[in-house]
C-alpha cells in the first residue's frame, strides 16, 4: 500500500514539476512616455479652437506593440477619468450643447518597440469650450493595454 | 405507512413492564450512550417524562395493559411500544435509532458523507448546515471557499460566484432543490441568487459532471439542498441571528415548519442589511487614479438581502411531492469610484454621509423560483422528477455618462430610465426526470433534462442581445457492484440544444469613416439575428475500490459545453474594462476529457485524501484581448474576441488530517491548479482567474466540556496563499499572502433548550491583501479588512398530537 501511494505521489510530483517548461510569455504592460521633451498635449494643457496640434507621446513595449487609440471627449459634467496625479483647475460643470468628439485608432507599424507619435488633429471652430478629457489607450501585440486619461481644455 | 414516517424500533432485550406500580426503563443511543432527555409519553394515561442523565425514565401505575408508549428525542427516530405486546418485566432498555431527518448528530452525518464518497467515482465534497454556520462567509460561495479546489469569484462584501479548480461563470452548474439555478452566470460581477440559510446541504462535484447534469457542468457542480421534510407530528423551527463587524452587517434567518402526518410545511425568511465594508488601506489607485477612503470605507458598497422560502408537501410511503415557492431580492452598491473598473469622480460629500446607504452605481436583482419535486416508488423503481420555473430579473443602475458616440444629454423621448444602465430578464422552465432501477447488482438511472429560457434585455447599455435557448439531454448511467469493494460505473448521455438571439440596433448613431475615406453616421446594429443548434454526445468511466482503511476511486470522462449568448453574438462596448467585445457566431460546443483519481486512506490518527485531476480542452471558448483597437464597432476601444484554444489543465487537491491528542486536531487543506493554453493567441498563456496554489493549515480544539456546553471547538485557520504570476492580459501579477481566521463554537443547554453559538474572526490580523480572483483585482482594490461574525442559531422543536389517531 505504501509503496503505490508513493508511485503515485511521485508521478504527481513529476507531473506539476515536470510540465512546468519555461515558456516565456509577455507579461508587461506597453507604457505611455509623456515626459519625452515636445509630448502633447500633456496634464492641464490647453488646445485652441480651429488650430489644429499635434499629437506627441513616445510608446514603449518590451516586445513589440499593438495600436493605440484616442479619444477627445467633454467632461463637462466632471466624471473624470484622469490617470494624473495632478489636479486642473475645472470649469463650473454645465450642459453640454455642440461638445467636441473625437474617436480614432491607429495602427502601429509591426514589430516596433518604440513608436514616436506625430498625428496632427485639428480641432474645430463650432464646438464647446471647456473641460475635456484626452484618453490615450495603447496595446502591445499580446493584448497588454496601458490607459492614460488626461485633463485638458479647450478655448 | 410507519416505515416512512420515523416511527421505527430497535429494542434491544428484555422489554418489560409491570402491571400495576412500576414501570421504568433506560434509553440509549445507537452507541449504548445514555440519553438525557427524551421525552416518554404513556399515551392514554396522558403522563410525560423526560430522561434523566442517566437516560432513565419511572412512571408509577397503575397502567391500562392496552396503552402504549411514545419514546422520542430530537435527533432520532420515535419508537412506539404497545405495553400488551410485553411480558411482565419491570426494567425497559431501549435503543433509538437515529433520525436521517435531523442533522444535530455529527457523527452519524460524517459516516452518510463519506458512505456517499465511497459510492462516487468523481471527487465530491459534502458539507452541512453546520459547516456553513462554522465558516459563514457573505454568501454561500464565500462560506464554502475553504474546501480545496473551491474559490469564487466576488465583487463586495454579498456577492460572488463559484470557481471550481479555476473554471467558474458557465461552466459550473449550480442545482438549487434538483434544478439547474439560472441567473446572468456570465458577469464577474453577478452573484449567486441563493440563501445561504436555506441551504441544508451542499454537494461539490469537483471536475466535468456533464453526464448528469448537461451542458455547462464541465467544471463541475454545485448541487445546494433544501431543508428535508420535518419528522411526522412536529412543529419547530430557528432563529438564527447575525452580526459582522467589518461591514456592520445585522441578520437574521427565521424558519418555521410543521408536519403532521401526510403534509408538512417548512418556511424561512431572512434578511440581512450590511454598510459598506471597511479595507485596510485609506487609498486605492483606480487605473493609477488615487482615490482616498474615508475612514477604510469603500464607497456605496452597502447592500441589503432579502429571501423568502416556503416548501409545503405530501408525503407517503410510495409518493413524496413538494413544492418550493422561494424569492431572493438583492440589493447591492457597486464601489462608486469604480463604477465597472473605470474610474470616476464622486460626490464623496454625499457617499461618504452615510456607511449603510445604497446610491448609484447599485444593482437590484430579484430571483424567484416555483419547483415541484416528486419522487414515486413502485416495485425495483424509483421516479424522481423536478419541474421548475425562475425568473431572474436583474438591474443595474447608474446615471447616464455617455461613452463613444452616445449623445452627451441623455434624450427626454428615449422610453428607458437615464439611471438604467442595464437589465436582463431571464425566464427559465425546467423539467427533469430520472427513473432508478435496481437490477441485480446493477443501479440504471435512466434521466432527461430539458430547459427554455426566455432571455429579454434592457437598459441604454448594450453587451448581450436578447435570446432564447432550447436544450435537451438524456443519458442512461449504470452503477455496478460487482463485489463489496469493487464498483464500477458507465454513463453515456446525449444532448441537443437551440439558440435563437434577438437583433439589437443602437439607439444612437456613430460618426462612421470607412478605411476609402467615406463618412456618414448610422445606429449600428449591433446583433444581428441568429440561429444556432448543437448536439453532443459525452461518456463517463469511473471505479470505486474500498476497503475498510482505503479507498480509490477513478474517473474518466467527456464533457460538453454549449456557447452562450454572449460568447456567439456579444458585440458591444464593455466601458467597465475599456473592452470591446466580439463574438463568435461560429463557436462549436466546447469539448473537455478529464482523468480524475481519488485517494483516501484512513488511520486511527491520521487520514489522507489526495485528488488529482488531468483535463484537456480541445476548443475551449476564450475571449481573447486583441492587439487592435476598433473604432467602428467599438468606439475606439481594444477588441476582445473569442476564439477558441487547446487548453491543458492539472493539479489536484490534498487533505491530511492528524488527531495530535484526544480533543487536539490538525489538519493541512491544500489545492493547486495549472492552466495552459496550446494554441491560437495566447499560446503559452493561462486561463483568465487562476486561482494561485493554497494552503490551510488547521488546529482545532474540541474540549468535551460537561452540563452546558457541547459539540465546543475553538479552530485557527492559517492560510498561505502563493504568488500567482501565471497572468493573462489584461490580468495583473498578484503578490502571495497569508491571513488568519479563527472560528469556535458551542452548544448551549439552558432550560432543555439548545443555543448554537459560532464566532469567527476572518482576516484577524487586517492582513492587506489582493485576492487574484476578485473582479476589483485588475484596480488593486484589497479585500476587506478584519472581520468579527457571530451567529447564534436557537433551534426549537416539539412533538404535536402524541395520539394514536394521528398517525396512521
Amino acid at each position: 500500500m505504501k509503496k503505490n501511494l508513493n508511485i503515485i505521489f511521485l508521478t504527481l510530483l513529476a507531473l506539476v514539476f515536470g510540465c512546468e517548461e519555461k515558456m516565456e510569455i509577455d507579461t508587461e504592460y506597453p507604457e505611455i512616455i509623456m515626459t519625452i521633451p515636445d509630448a502633447f498635449p500633456v496634464q492641464c494643457s490647453t488646445l485652441k479652437r480651429g488650430e489644429s496640434f499635434t499629437f506627441r507621446v513616445l510608446l514603449h513595449d518590451n516586445v513589440a506593440l499593438g495600436s493605440y487609440s484616442l479619444d477627445i471627449h467633454h467632461n463637462f459634467d466632471h466624471h473624470s477619468h484622469s490617470t494624473e496625479v495632478e489636479e486642473c483647475d475645472l470649469n463650473p460643470m454645465k450642459t453640454p450643447v455642440n461638445p467636441f468628439l473625437f474617436i480614432r485608432n491607429y495602427p502601429i507599424p509591426a514589430g516596433q518597440r518604440n513608436y514616436e507619435t506625430s498625428m496632427d488633429i485639428e480641432v474645430p471652430l463650432d464646438i464647446d469650450p471647456g473641460d475635456y478629457h484626452f484618453m490615450i489607450r495603447v496595446t502591445d501585440k499580446e493584448g497588454w493595454q496601458t490607459l492614460r486619461g488626461i485633463s485638458i481644455k479647450i478655448e | 405507512m410507519r416505515g416512512i414516517l420515523t416511527f421505527f424500533l430497535l429494542i434491544i432485550s428484555n422489554y418489560a413492564i409491570a402491571q400495576k406500580s412500576q414501570l421504568s426503563g433506560v434509553v440509549f443511543d445507537e452507541n449504548l450512550k445514555s440519553l438525557e432527555g427524551a421525552t416518554v409519553q404513556l399515551i392514554s394515561a396522558r403522563l410525560v417524562v423526560l430522561t434523566d442523565q442517566q437516560g432513565k425514565f419511572n412512571f408509577s401505575g397503575p397502567f391500562d395493559k392496552n396503552d402504549t408508549l411514545l419514546i422520542a428525542h430530537l435527533g432520532f427516530e420515535t419508537l412506539e411500544i404497545v405495553l400488551s405486546s410485553m411480558q411482565e418485566e419491570r426494567f425497559l432498555k431501549v435503543k433509538l435509532k437515529p433520525s436521517d431527518q435531523l442533522l444535530s448528530e455529527v457523527m452519524i452525518e460524517a459516516n452518510t458523507i463519506s458512505h456517499r464518497k465511497q459510492e462516487d467515482a468523481m471527487n465530491i465534497e459534502i458539507v452541512r448546515r453546520n459547516f456553513i454556520q462554522k465558516n459563514l462567509g457573505g454568501s454561500l460561495m464565500q462560506s464554502l471557499e475553504r474546501l480545496p479546489g473551491i474559490s469564487s469569484i466576488g465583487i463586495g462584501s454579498g456577492q460572488s460566484k463559484p470557481l471550481i479548480r479555476g473554471l467558474g461563470f458557465n461552466r459550473v452548474v449550480v442545482l438549487d432543490k434538483g434544478v439547474k439555478h439560472e441567473g446572468q452566470q456570465w458577469g464577474a460581477d453577478h452573484g449567486l441568487e441563493l440563501d445561504q440559510f436555506a441551504a441544508e446541504e451542499v454537494a461539490l462535484i469537483k471536475g466535468a459532471a456533464s453526464f448528469i447534469y448537461g451542458s455547462d457542468a464541465i467544471g463541475g457542480a454545485i448541487n445546494v439542498k433544501p431543508a428535508r421534510p420535518p419528522v411526522a407530528n412536529t412543529f419547530g423551527g430557528s432563529v438564527d441571528v447575525i452580526a459582522k463587524s467589518n461591514n456592520n452587517l445585522y441578520g437574521t434567518s427565521v424558519n418555521l415548519y410543521a408536519r403532521k402526518n401526510r403534509l408538512f410545511f417548512d418556511t424561512r425568511l431572512t434578511y440581512q442589511r450590511y454598510g459598506d465594508y471597511r479595507v485596510p488601506t485609506d487609498i486605492v489607485h483606480v487605473y493609477d487614479f488615487p482615490v482616498s477612503l474615508s475612514d477604510n470605507y469603500l464607497r456605496n458598497t452597502a447592500g441589503l438581502d432579502k429571501g423568502f422560502h416556503i416548501q409545503t408537501g405530501y408525503i407517503t410511503e410510495k409518493l413524496k411531492s413538494i413544492f418550493y415557492l422561494s424569492h431572493i431580492h438583492g440589493k447591492s452598491g457597486f464601489f462608486a469610484n469604480a463604477h465597472g473598473l473605470e474610474p470616476r469622480r464622486v460626490d464623496t460629500k454625499l457617499h461618504d454621509s452615510s456607511n449603510r446607504d445604497i446610491l448609484m452605481p447599485s444593482q437590484h436583482v430579484d430571483h424567484y423560483k416555483i419547483i415541484n419535486r416528486s419522487d414515486f416508488n413502485f416495485g425495483e423503481h424509483q421516479i424522481e422528477m423536478e419541474l421548475g420555473y425562475q425568473w431572474n430579473f436583474r438591474q443595474e443602475y447608474s446615471p447616464y455618462v455617455n461613452h463613444g458616440y452616445m449623445p452627451p444629454v441623455y434624450p427626454a423621448d428615449m422610453n428607458v430610465s437615464s439611471v438604467l444602465e442595464r437589465a436582463f430578464d431571464k425566464k427559465v422552465y425546467s423539467i427533469n426526470m430520472r427513473d432508478i432501477h435496481l437490477l441485480g447488482k446493477h443501479e440504471f438511472t435512466f434521466g432527461i433534462n430539458s430547459e427554455y429560457q426566455d432571455n429579454a434585455i434592457g437598459g441604454w447599455g448594450f453587451l448581450v442581445p436578447a435570446f432564447t435557448q432550447l436544450t435537451s439531454g438524456a443519458f442512461l448511467y449504470d452503477k455496478f457492484s460487482i463485489n463489496e469493494k469493487l464498483m464500477l460505473h458507465g454513463a453515456i448521455r446525449y444532448d441537443y440544444g437551440h439558440i435563437n438571439t434577438l437583433e439589437y440596433t443602437d439607439w444612437f448613431t456613430s460618426d462612421i469613416t470607412t478605411p476609402d475615406g467615406e463618412e456618414f453616421s448610422e445606429n449600428i446594429q449591433r446583433a444581428a439575428s441568429l440561429s444556432r443548434s448543437f448536439n453532443s454526445l459525452v461518456w463517463s468511466a469511473g471505479l470505486n475500490y474500498n476497503l475498510e482503511r482505503f479507498q480509490v476511486k477513478a474517473n474518466i470522462g467527456k464533457s460538453f459545453r454549449m456557447p452562450i449568448a454572449k460568447e456567439l453574438a456579444a458585440n458591444g462596448v464593455n466601458y467597465h474594462y475599456f473592452s470591446y467585445e466580439r463574438g463568435n457566431p461560429k463557436l462549436s460546443p466546447e469539448e473537455s476529457y478529464q482523468a480524475d483519481l481519488g485517494i483516501n486512506w484512513t488511520r486511527s490518527k491520521w487520514t489522507i485524501q489526495l485528488s488529482p485531476f488531468l483535463n484537456y480542452f480541445s476548443n475551449y471558448i476564450y475571449l481573447n484581448p486583441t492587439p487592435d483597437h476598433d473604432y467602428y464597432y467599438g468606439a475606439g476601444n481594444q477588441v476582445f474576441e473569442y476564439t477558441q484554444s487547446q487548453v491543458l489543465r492539472y493539479g489536484g487537491e490534498i487533505q491530511l488530517g492528524y488527531a495530535l491528542f484526544k480533543n487536539l486536531t490538525s489538519a493541512l487543506l491544500g489545492e493547486y491548479v495549472y492552466s495552459y493554453q496550446l494554441s491560437g493567441d495566447k499560446k503559452g498563456y493561462t486561463l483568465p482567474f487562476s486561482p494561485p496554489p493554497s494552503l490551510i493549515l488547521n488546529l482545532t480544539w474540541s474540549p468535551e466540556i460537561k452540563r452546558f456546553f457541547q459539540d465546543t471547538y475553538f479552530s485557527f485557520d492559517y492560510r498561505i496563499t502563493a504568488k500567482q504570476h501565471h497572468i493573462v492580459p489584461p490580468e495583473r501579477k498578484t503578490p502571495g499572502y497569508q491571513v488568519i481566521n479563527v472560528q469556535l463554537g458551542t452548544k448551549l443547554q439552558w432550560n432543555n433548550r439548545p443555543f448554537l453559538l459560532s464566532v469567527q474572526a476572518q482576516n484577524l490580523l487586517n492582513t492587506r491583501y489582493l485576492n487574484h480572483t476578485s473582479f476589483y483585482r485588475l484596480i488593486a482594490l484589497p479585500e476587506a479588512g478584519r472581520n468579527i461574525v457571530i451567529n447564534l442559531s436557537i433551534p426549537f422543536t416539539k412533538q404535536t398530537k402524541l395520539n394514536k389517531n394521528g398517525k396512521k
